[in-house]
């Protein structure tokens, strides 16, 4: 998906994609078995969850935070990323 | 007056999110009379609720993402007319609740807050259609690829590249998904709408579609005061799956900017290549 784009811009300079604070995550994989976009990936070592494909993941969607018990997953805001989107387009980006 | 519901809170004792579900509870039942469904109780003695839960609607109260309320509910296979997530409130209110299991000011007055705006949308009689400006008849198009056929409008939608449309007269405006949502999602199960009354930005989340297969946030086009909901969907969301550009609306909202909005939304010709696009991507 790297020559994808949202809204005429292209995805890999949108900053929009699911952060894990390891301080928090229990490695339950709620969010990798809800994601059907392969953002996230198991491993066999530490951490056992990435996120593997940050530009697969849809700009504005943030269902995965809500399947995540402990709170672990968190976006940037959305005002600031549709700001940097306009910006981007503005500058023919 | 405020309908009242079997009310099903998390009864988490680990988290904050569990007691301020709790509260909200509390505070719904103050202020509309319903009653409350304890989780523990109805998981080991259904038949203490059989009742309340044949009489009243049920609203579940969510406390984290783990969804154990909503969990419950679907192992006994009960219908669900309302669904809310503390955990995802918490991000949207202006109020901090104390990092405190035991609930502080802070935290009574969110759930306070909360149940109030919850009572308000929760009107004894459904409120009367308003909306006749937007009855005029929809043209239609289609795309396709392979052997799927998408329907488009023709005019007068536009369209988030989250699949979703907008549909605006004057300074009112409808919501609603694609019929590339319906068909991707197959069998929509389950309706959760907006709260009326609470204002949300462009690409804020406006309710949710759900079917077996997946969840789906319904990610709004535009920004504004959501003055209603298509309480239709509750009963009967596969209407979504029938009609979703018309009689399967989401919400309507009275707008704040579309002038801004507007440049990060585009029209049916446009989200139609989207739209194939994505059904090729999806093949694969």
């Amino acid at each position: 998906m790297a020559d994808d784009t949202f809204m005429g811009v292209k995805r890999d300079l949108i900053d929009w994609h699911p952060t894990i604070d390891y301080s928090k995550c229990d490695f339950c994989m709620e969010c990798d078995e809800f994601c059907p976009h392969k953002v996230f990936e198991r491993r066999e070592g530490d951490p056992k969850l990435v996120v593997a494909n940050p530009h697969n993941c849809v700009v504005f969607c943030r269902a995965c935070a809500k399947t995540c018990g402990p709170d672990a997953i968190s976006f940037p805001g959305k005002p600031e990323t549709i700001a940097a989107i306009k910006k981007i387009r503005e500058a023919g980006g | 007056m405020a309908r009242k519901y079997a009310i099903l809170p998390c009864n988490g004792l680990d988290k904050l999110q569990g007691p301020l579900s709790r509260e909200v509870a509390l505070a719904l039942v103050e202020e509309t009379g319903g009653e409350i469904v304890c989780p523990v109780l109805l998981n080991s003695a259904r038949p203490r609720y059989e009742k309340i839960l044949g009489e009243l609607p049920l609203i579940i109260i969510d406390g984290c993402g783990t969804k154990c309320a909503s969990k419950l509910a679907g192992s006994l296979n009960l219908k669900v007319d309302r669904k809310v997530l503390i955990a995802d409130e918490m991000k949207t209110s202006a109020l901090t609740p104390e990092d405190s299991l035991s609930l502080g000011p802070a935290g009574l007055e969110f759930a306070k807050a909360l149940a109030t705006l919850l009572a308000e949308d929760m009107p004894e009689e459904p409120s009367a259609d308003l909306s006749a400006d937007f009855d005029s008849p929809v043209e239609y198009t289609s795309v396709t690829h392979d052997k799927f056929i998408f329907r488009i409008p023709a005019a007068g939608f536009h369209f988030n590249e989250n699949d979703c449309w907008v549909r605006v007269k004057g300074t009112r405006a409808r919501i609603g998904v694609s019929d590339y949502v319906q068909q991707n999602l197959t069998d929509i199960s389950y309706f959760g709408p907006p709260i009326v009354g609470r204002e949300i930005g462009q690409f804020d989340d406006a309710g949710t579609v759900e079917s077996v297969k997946s969840t789906m946030d319904v990610i709004s086009p535009v920004s504004g005061k959501i003055v209603a909901v298509n309480t239709a969907l509750v009963d009967n969301p596969e209407i979504i799956n029938e009609d979703p550009y018309e009689k399967g609306w989401i919400a309507e909202l009275e707008l704040t900017d579309f002038e801004s909005d507007r440049e990060l939304l585009i029209d049916g010709a446009a989200y139609g290549e989207i739209v194939k696009k994505k059904a090729a991507e999806a093949q694969h």
